[in-house]
């Protein structure tokens, strides 16, 4: 592999930190379930820190993932805050390494 | 005559000017390549980087630094239980190419001779010739897998032969052998009080069975004069570092004319290589494993185009025959090149019988590969 490879071509994948305001006795379960069954959702986890969900959002293009927050998520009831962060580009993943280092300083012939 | 006998009877490289033509030529598939597409590790990198920063730019000592022998020794000893002296019986050399000069110089009498199997890698011929003595070629063909017998050994013994040059794995071939296989070769050697210059600098990239260091084989060890480096396993071929191990006297012999001449290895180059030896086993398994993929893929799609290759148990070059072609190997490398753009390199470059041949070398991606086999089927298709 030559360069790097970069995000799907056909598809834009944004991971999202959604803030939410949790809910009396079920706490995010709830509005964790009505997240993670859009289909754009492409894994939804609760994690510690400054927001609450991490939610992996893929689309066809930019705006389809920009319209999906603002049309579904970011007014869902509960959320109060969505930071949308796009992918730019992949090294690695699930432990693989997806940019080869290459010998590009090689001559083209060598013993 | 401004240049010597000796050098001007070196035989001119016909190969020069194909290799000035890849060398010229753009957007090229290069099947032609003598070294790792890795890049040395990070880690290595790294620590001769900070060796530079810490200002270690002296001399070392002629035979090398003290911690690379002493490291090199305990890694022979852990690897394959080869034990050597790390005073006495290794020498840090610039690349396996300058321990090949020395250990001829350093043992041949003008006049005396080395078998050479052939094909072989460019520079083994010329070392015995350049030191005064005579290669005497042993040719080996694809009906038996590159590989020299014990016979051809046996008819090759004449007055004047004080031992053999034995590459294995083989550049160009990728041919190695099996412990069994060597110790008939051993019979031989014992037999005649020959030694074996064992340039086993491809060891680590052995896929079919376990690499036997000709010198673990019995009573082989003081007839056994050892190569090997870090270009290869390592990655590391512009660093050039490589070493002999063998008996005091040899190796004793080859420091003082490396003491003369080289004077020592480039100290950050001995520091990353302490740093590859220390740090890289997983590496090196990594490499390994990505070039066994491709020799599986390449011998496989090559054969699947009518281009006869054998299985190569090592290195990372596939050797076909390009009978198919009706050319010979210059001519089709040539016509190659230009017509579809891939480089690989004409076998007359490694023996003259080899005109049949070519070299590839599978160190390129996956996708270059498929390229470059894609491209040579469109050639033949064309012919």
């Amino acid at each position: 592999m030559s360069k790097v490879k970069k995000s799907n071509s056909t598809t834009v994948r944004a991971l999202i930190e959604v803030s939410i305001t949790p809910q009396k006795d079920v706490g995010f379960d709830n509005i964790a379930e009505r997240i993670y069954s859009y289909p754009q959702v492409k894994s939804c986890y609760l994690v510690s820190g400054g927001y609450d969900l991490l939610v992996i959002v893929e689309g066809d293009s930019i705006h389809t993932v920009a319209d999906f927050v603002a049309a579904k998520l970011s007014s869902m009831a509960n959320v109060r805050q969505t930071a949308t962060h796009f992918l730019l580009r992949k090294y690695k993943e699930e432990g693989q390494i997806l940019k080869q280092p290459k010998n590009e300083h090689r001559q083209n012939i060598s013993y | 005559m401004r240049i010597s006998k000796r050098v001007n009877e070196l035989a001119p490289s016909g190969i020069r000017a194909f290799f000035d033509l890849v060398l010229g030529m753009k957007d090229v598939i290069s099947l032609g390549v003598g070294e790792p597409d890795f890049v040395t590790p990070w880690h290595v990198r790294a620590r001769a980087i900070e060796s530079l920063e810490q200002g270690r730019t002296s001399y070392t000592s002629n035979k090398g630094m003290v911690e690379l022998r002493s490291e090199i020794c305990a890694f022979l000893k852990k690897r394959y239980q080869m034990t050597y002296d790390s005073e006495e019986e290794i020498l840090i050399t610039v690349g396996v190419s300058e321990a090949l000069d020395l250990v001829m110089r350093a043992i041949l009498n003008p006049g005396e001779k080395i078998l050479v199997p052939e094909p072989c890698y460019v520079a083994n011929g010329p070392v015995v010739k350049l030191a005064g003595g005579e290669a005497v070629y042993l040719k080996t063909s694809l009906e038996n897998g590159f590989k020299v017998t014990p016979q051809q050994i046996e008819e090759a013994m004449s007055p004047g032969v004080r031992g053999i040059l034995l590459s294995y794995p083989c550049n160009p071939t990728g041919t190695s052998y099996t412990k069994k296989e060597l110790g008939e070769i051993a019979k031989v050697i014992k037999k005649h009080d020959l030694l074996v210059i064992s340039d086993e600098l491809y060891d680590e990239l052995t896929y079919d069975f376990e690499h036997t260091p000709m010198a673990t084989l019995p009573q082989m060890r003081n007839r056994v004069i050892y190569l090997n480096g870090f270009s290869k396993s390592y990655a590391m071929t512009g660093f050039r570092v490589g070493y002999v191990c063998g008996p005091a006297d040899i190796v004793g012999a080859m420091t003082k004319i490396h003491q003369y001449t080289m004077l020592c290895v480039s100290t950050t180059s001995q520091i990353a290589a302490i740093e590859a030896l220390k740090n890289s086993a997983g590496d090196v398994q990594a490499m390994k494993k990505e070039y066994d993929r491709r020799r599986r893929f390449i011998v496989g799609a090559l054969n699947d185009i009518g281009m006869t290759c054998h299985m190569p148990q090592g290195a990372f070059y596939a050797f076909p025959s390009i009978k198919v072609t009706g050319e010979k190997a210059m001519d089709f490398a040539r016509n190659l090149l230009l017509k579809q753009k891939v480089a690989l390199v004409p076998g007359d470059a490694f023996g003259q019988g080899c005109s049949q041949h070519v070299r590839i070398s599978y160190a390129s991606s996956e996708e270059n590969l498929k390229e470059a086999v894609r491209r040579i089927e469109k050639y033949l298709k064309k012919k």
